[in-house]
């Protein structure tokens, strides 16, 4: 080839790599905490917490019609304070919760279901927190509102009756 | 009153530096390379200048003089002595003085070697161009000099995770690495525009290329080291896009190396190393973008004003056209001709090039890959190392593999024979060994993690066997160290990444819990006060079958800026590193987050990374004193 069309080709992608690093430097660059939110539950397998052959796919979980995601850990103090939210949630409100036991031991996690209750109709284990990441989870506790597949709200911390009426609205 | 010299004295390093540029043009015109003093004078003083400037900027920060815009945002007077020095190249503007300043160093040192006046003349010209370009940027868009009026009576501070002994000289490393590598980049140049791109330039070339490259290793194990205790996350490698920004031109730079000793040896491949001597310097700058210009969200983005970004961006693209352009005219093309033999070790090195420069993609991919799809389709993607480890891993087994054999063929094809005789000795005595460590020591039959070991041991063993029936010792050692290093650091790296044990738990003073085989006891806390900031240390005790480490890690509240950080604990020893990290619980203020790690061979890791770049500096040591 000659030299004339090499130097042509070169700069023409020279010129095309300038004017993808102008759009990366003049996009939005600014850290959204509810990024997730407005957008599809994210796919991914999950280990059943109580039947380790069972996998759960969470594509699944988006066609059911409302669901509350809660990420919880045995080791985690503030999953407690939360518990007893969620057990009411599930006991008077009918809320299907599915829980995603987070960094956990299995035992752990069974322990503490046994002492203070099972609020979740399903646990998926996410042993190293990839689902978590996925879902844009700073930590634990977090709850999550899947309405048809979409996340529609979101929570971080434990959470509390501000909480628990703000979700029973969105289900109305 | 400093500033206003500081601020001169980079004026005047750029007025010399235009008029250096003019000067040289015109004497390349009359094609008039004799008598080096006016341009040695120029070059002299233009790092002189800067030198004086990056002094001046050091002394703004240690007399806390917060008349100045970066001495303000990034000082504070509480801060120790040391994190005052390190804090002048802890921002953006400094750390573009200090870039430019080893700039010119090389060409300085450069000017003071002897060889062909002709060679000498273009690198300092192509060098020179390179200061120029981003002096322009420093003095316009970063200025380090930049004054406040009325002066603040105190600075912002320095992020406290950066206030560490290890990141006051991490970053000079990577510069030395980074910024070293434009020499050889000057000096291909220089080769190609006067068609001698030959043998001899790449006798000259081994020790520009090989001295930053261990520079640019160090600054890297450096750098990994400090995220290994420093952040505590466990993990001392993250696939982190500025991680990889400093693995890119070392991935580079070690297939240039070895491309540049077949072109030494056989008179051949040319162009490729030419092209890698531009690639790598190319990559480095790369990394100063995307580390730079504020593309990322990490603690070495400095810069968020978009005209950097932009300045930057279009400085690193003229380079990469003019340089690539002089490439494409002046390519050298010499056509190879002699005995060709698969068995040879000039094959086997560009086998391994052409795994090297894979390795290089896919980590660039994974790096501006995401960058670019989350800026035009507003899609994110999280590339992790799972992408690299599934990607990497089985070309890593065969790449070591070749590795292994490279350095025990010969150059030429008469002396087959001898390298099949050692063949014969050293493929079974290291396998065997690589069967008895993996069935002795683990339960896990994973195959990655059994190739791993495999082909690391191989290479060890390799090395060894060479460096006994070593004729040439001393031409050899440098390579024989390194490679010694890259096989550790790969076996370790196998063995930490299947055998590491994590736990996290919240616990209050008196708990005693059992995880795993850990039996974790939280024995005390206590409050320590310093000069700028509080520490509060958690006292625990870890017992594994009967052997008990004691660890105390605490978290640590900055005054300026208020900041918490969290200090990690490490006992090591030669087999494995007991590694404690606490946060504080936002919800209970009884319990804290407790995080143990149990990190295997982590010592060898770093001893490994420490041999890569012994030899490469034992082997510039040798070539000096060879020329």
């Amino acid at each position: 080839m000659n030299n004339k069309y090499k130097i042509i080709i070169l700069g023409v992608t020279i010129i095309i790599i300038f004017i993808l690093f102008l759009k990366v430097l003049n996009s939005d660059k600014t850290y959204q905490p509810n990024q997730m939110i407005g957008k599809k539950l994210p796919q991914f397998i999950l280990e059943d917490l109580f039947n380790k052959n069972t996998k759960l796919d969470t594509s699944v979980w988006a066609n059911k019609d409302f669901i509350v995601l809660n990420i919880w850990a045995s080791w985690c103090v503030p999953c407690q304070i939360e518990h007893p939210f969620l057990m009411s949630l599930k006991d008077k409100n009918k809320i299907n919760i599915i829980g995603l036991n987070y960094k956990d031991e299995s035992k752990n996690a069974k322990n503490f279901l046994k002492k203070y209750g099972n609020p979740y109709s399903i646990i998926g284990i996410d042993k190293k927190g990839e689902f978590a990441i996925l879902l844009g989870a700073y930590g634990v506790p977090e709850t999550y509102v899947v309405e048809k597949g979409k996340i529609i709200f979101k929570h971080i911390g434990p959470i509390n009756e501000d909480v628990v009426n703000k979700i029973l609205q969105l289900k109305k | 009153m400093a500033g206003a010299i500081g601020n001169l004295a980079l004026f005047f390093s750029a007025l010399f530096n235009v008029l250096l540029i003019v000067y040289l043009v015109k004497r390349i015109k009359n094609n008039d390379f004799k008598n080096l003093k006016i341009i040695n004078f120029f070059n002299d003083s233009i790092f002189f200048l800067l030198l004086i400037s990056f002094i001046i900027l050091v002394y703004c920060f240690v007399i806390s003089d917060f008349s100045n815009v970066a001495v303000y945002k990034n000082s504070h007077t509480t801060k120790p002595l040391i994190y005052k020095i390190s804090g002048a190249w802890g921002n953006h503007e400094g750390s573009m003085v200090l870039f430019i300043l080893i700039l010119s160093l090389f060409s300085f040192i450069f000017a003071r070697t002897t060889i062909d006046d002709k060679l000498k003349f273009y690198t300092v010209f192509f060098q020179s161009i390179l200061i120029f370009i981003f002096l322009i940027f420093l003095i316009f868009t970063s200025n380090p000099f930049d004054q406040i009026d009325p002066k603040p009576l105190q600075g912002l501070g320095l992020n406290p995770i950066l206030q560490d002994p290890l990141l006051a000289i991490h970053p000079p490393f990577l510069y030395f690495g980074y910024v070293g590598f434009s020499l050889v980049f000057s000096f291909a140049l220089a080769g190609l525009a006067t068609n001698s791109f030959d043998k001899s330039w790449s006798k000259i070339a081994n020790f520009w290329i090989i001295l930053p490259w261990s520079l640019l290793t160090i600054g890297i194990g450096l750098g990994s080291f400090w995220a290994y205790y420093e952040l505590g996350w466990g993990g001392y490698w993250f696939w982190d896009p500025v991680e990889n920004a400093s693995l890119m031109p070392w991935l580079a730079a070690t297939a240039l190396i070895h491309s540049n000793i077949v072109t030494y040896k056989k008179d051949k491949l040319h162009s490729w190393t030419a092209l890698l001597s531009i690639f790598t310097f190319i990559m480095s700058l790369l990394g100063t973008f995307l580390v730079r210009s504020g593309v990322l969200n990490s603690v070495h983005a400095f810069a968020n004003d978009p005209y950097r970004g932009v300045y930057i961006l279009s400085a690193i693209l003229l380079i990469s056209f003019y340089s690539l352009t002089i490439f494409i005219i002046k390519s050298p093309r010499k056509n190879f001709s002699g005995e060709y033999s698969f068995l040879q070790k000039d094959n086997f090195i560009l086998i391994n090039n052409c795994f090297l420069i894979f390795f290089l993609s896919v980590v660039l991919v994974g790096t501006v890959y995401p960058i670019i799809l989350d800026a035009i389709s507003g899609k994110s993607i999280s590339v992790g190392p799972v992408y690299y480890h599934t990607i990497l891993a089985p070309f890593l087994f065969v790449f070591l593999f070749f590795m292994s054999h490279g350095p025990l063929l010969s150059w030429n094809k008469e002396d087959k024979f001898s390298q099949i005789k050692n063949f014969k000795i050293f493929f079974p005595t290291s396998v065997v060994i690589c069967l008895i460590i993996i069935f002795w020591l683990f339960d896990y039959k994973d195959i990655t993690l059994i190739l791993g070991l495999l082909f690391s041991i191989y290479l060890i063993v390799s090395v060894i066997f060479d460096w006994i029936f070593q004729k040439k010792l001393s031409v050899n050692l440098g390579r024989l160290i390194s490679h010694l290093g890259f096989g550790v650091l790969i076996f370790s790296i196998f063995v930490n990444a299947y055998l590491s044990k994590e736990i996290n738990t919240a616990m209050k003073v008196g708990d005693e819990i059992k995880i795993q085989e850990f039996l974790i006891k939280f024995k005390s806390i206590n409050k320590v006060k310093k000069e700028n900031y509080d520490e509060v240390f958690g006292n625990f005790l870890v017992t594994l079958n009967d052997k008990q480490v004691e660890l105390s890690p605490s978290i640590r509240k900055y005054d300026q800026p208020v900041q918490f950080t969290s200090e990690t604990s490490i006992r090591s020893n030669l087999i494995t590193d007991y590694y404690f990290a606490i946060n504080l619980s936002e919800f209970e203020k009884d319990k804290i987050m407790v995080r143990f790690y149990y990190k295997p061979l982590m010592f060898w890791i770093w001893l490994s990374i420490l041999l890569i770049a012994f030899g490469g500096i034992y082997q510039t040591f040798r070539i000096r004193n060879e020329q």
